[in-house]
């Protein structure tokens, strides 16, 4: 039976989106982007793409290349082609921000940075598509799994592609597209399917997977996950109509946006019964801080979710819109990463340090590399300004939302310096950890040089000899 | 003789721990059988809490050290199976 190894550059993904994270913070607080400037103007475009790419984009690619292979129990195929997608993605992230800031008149450039950053960033997602497809299709049968990150990496690449579109249009090249207008109307679909579908759906499937296993839960019945994927996915390919329907001569409306929303919606709430279940079933009865620090975002969720389409029904302000549509982006999918990133650090830490120890004597265990309950207090700070930020959209105060998001960003800086902690080693007495040229990179895995030799089936092992 | 040495590799895989949770890899009912024959040959069919757990080599190379360390044993066969597939019920009462 082959085994997962560990992904080497994951700790790079994780290092870059979180870098991107504090960037998105630090720029909210300088007073970049809504609610200082319009939800559709360059300086919103250029937070929104930090945010959605730079962050959640890129911690969700490294934790897929880290969890795929163990998912499926299959190796992560071409796996050397992880680095140089994340130096792509990166390119084509700040090539695409150079781009809305030429179109904000911050700098003098080309507009045509705004396509050539799509590029990149197609390129990017299409290096990643095809190392996470290649290893799901490699696993038959195709699992429920696997089904729901394939859905996602379509939503994903439909999501590139609209978005690459719309570059062209803003760079003044639309002109092939004729007389069809996809713009500003297709944005909510493009957004939908970014957020709902790549972002949503693939953290919807995984946290499926990994809380059964956090938390010792039993695994929900496929009967049961089943309809939140069904559902979901319909949900998306009415978004997917939406964005395509300006072709066929249609004009989506509110009320198709929110047909879309209603049918996830529905999809959300067979989704929060199960992680409900999942909670009280659980064999572990204390929980670790991952799984504490999730309840926020899952709550974050559920006031997102409901009020999300009657404020777009009830044509309801920007102000409120932006606030459920942060709660969710910020709130649930920020918050969920946040929370799983202490539990994949320091397990991929304590692999890679630990693991080979293992029954020749005391190790730590993996919680002792997480520092307690000084990284609960970040989480707390964290989602104190998350809900007073938006609180503060929803009111549509400047001042107030500039001030609440510096919550944010003490909380996510001492949450980086915790990770950075955990990489050190630096909760575990000296005397446990190993010589310093053993001890884990900052943000490369030794993913080829721990591996242990396997005791495999049917083989015989001589430990007295 | 062979039960005896059964019961003694069971013993000394309750020092064998799980580093999430700190509970043996017995407790948690990752042991599926231990065989003794009479030569002293041990056999352990095992499994994890999901296939494809990135600790599974691990464990069966520590399960295998700390059977083989028991007195009286010669040889030790560590065999991986998800045939029942592990699921919470079995671990067993605090």
């Amino acid at each position: 039976m082959p085994m997962a190894s560990l992904s080497r550059w994951t700790m790079s993904y994780f290092a870059a989106a979180l870098a991107f994270l504090l960037a998105a913070e630090a720029l909210a607080i300088a007073g970049i982007g809504y609610p200082a400037a319009g939800l559709a103007e360059p300086a919103t475009l250029v937070l929104v793409h930090l945010v959605a790419i730079g962050w959640l984009s890129l911690a969700m690619a490294g934790a897929l290349l880290q969890f795929v292979p163990v998912l499926v129990s299959r190796p992560l195929a071409l796996p050397g082609l992880a680095l140089p997608a994340l130096f792509v993605l990166i390119a084509g992230l700040i090539l695409l921000c150079a781009g809305f800031a030429t179109l904000a008149g911050w700098i003098e450039a080309p507009l045509d940075l705004l396509p050539l950053g799509a590029g990149f960033l197609l390129a990017g997602f299409s290096l990643l598509g095809l190392m996470l497809v290649t290893t799901l299709l490699s696993a038959r049968p195709i699992t429920l799994f696997a089904r729901f990150v394939l859905t996602g990496l379509a939503c994903l690449a439909v999501t590139a592609l609209s978005g690459a579109t719309f570059t062209t249009l803003l760079s003044g090249r639309g002109g092939w597209l004729g007389t069809i207008t996809l713009l500003p109307d297709g944005l909510p679909f493009h957004a939908l399917l970014g957020l709902g579908g790549w972002l949503g759906l693939i953290a919807i499937g995984v946290s499926y997977r990994l809380f059964v296993m956090f938390m010792m839960a039993p695994e929900p019945p496929a009967r049961r996950v089943r309809p939140v994927l069904l559902l979901a996915s319909l949900g998306l390919a009415l978004a997917f109509a939406g964005l395509a329907a300006p072709f066929a001569g249609i004009e989506p409306g509110a009320v198709w946006i929110a047909a879309a929303l209603a049918v996830l919606i529905l999809a959300g709430v067979f989704y929060g019964r199960d992680i409900h279940a999942l909670y009280c079933t659980r064999r572990r009865k204390t929980l670790e801080i991952n799984m504490l620090a999730s309840i926020p975002a899952f709550v974050a969720l559920g006031l997102g979710v409901a009020l999300l389409p009657v404020a777009v029904l009830a044509h309801a302000g920007d102000g409120l819109i932006a606030a459920l549509v942060f709660l969710i982006a910020l709130g649930w999918l920020g918050g969920l990463t946040l929370a799983q990133l202490v539990k994949i650090v320091s397990f991929v830490t304590w692999l890679e340090t630990y693991a080979p120890r293992l029954g020749r004597g005391p190790v730590p265990r993996v919680g002792d590399l997480v520092a307690m309950p000084r990284t609960g207090w970040w989480f707390l700070l964290y989602y104190g300004g998350i809900a007073l930020a938006a609180a503060a959209l929803a009111i549509e105060t400047i001042d107030g939302f500039r001030a609440t998001m510096a919550l944010c960003l003490i909380g996510t800086a001492g949450l980086v310096a915790e990770l950075i902690r955990i990489r050190r080693l630096s909760q575990i007495k000296a005397v446990d950890r190993p010589p310093a040229h053993e001890r884990p990179r900052l943000l490369a895995a030794r993913a080829e040089e721990r591996r242990p030799v396997h005791v495999e089936a049917g083989s015989i092992a001589h430990p007295r000899a | 003789m062979s039960a005896h040495l059964e019961r003694l590799v069971g013993i000394a895989l309750r020092d064998v721990l799980d580093p999430e949770i700190g509970r043996s890899v017995v407790d948690l009912g990752l042991i599926y059988a231990i065989t003794a024959a009479p030569d002293g040959a041990v056999t352990i069919t095992m499994t994890t809490t999901t296939r494809g757990c990135p600790l599974a080599g691990f464990l069966k190379e520590a399960v295998a050290m700390a059977a083989g360390a028991v007195e009286g044993v010669v040889a030790v066969t560590v065999t991986l199976t998800y045939e029942p597939a592990w699921e919470p019920t079995m671990i067993a009462a605090e």
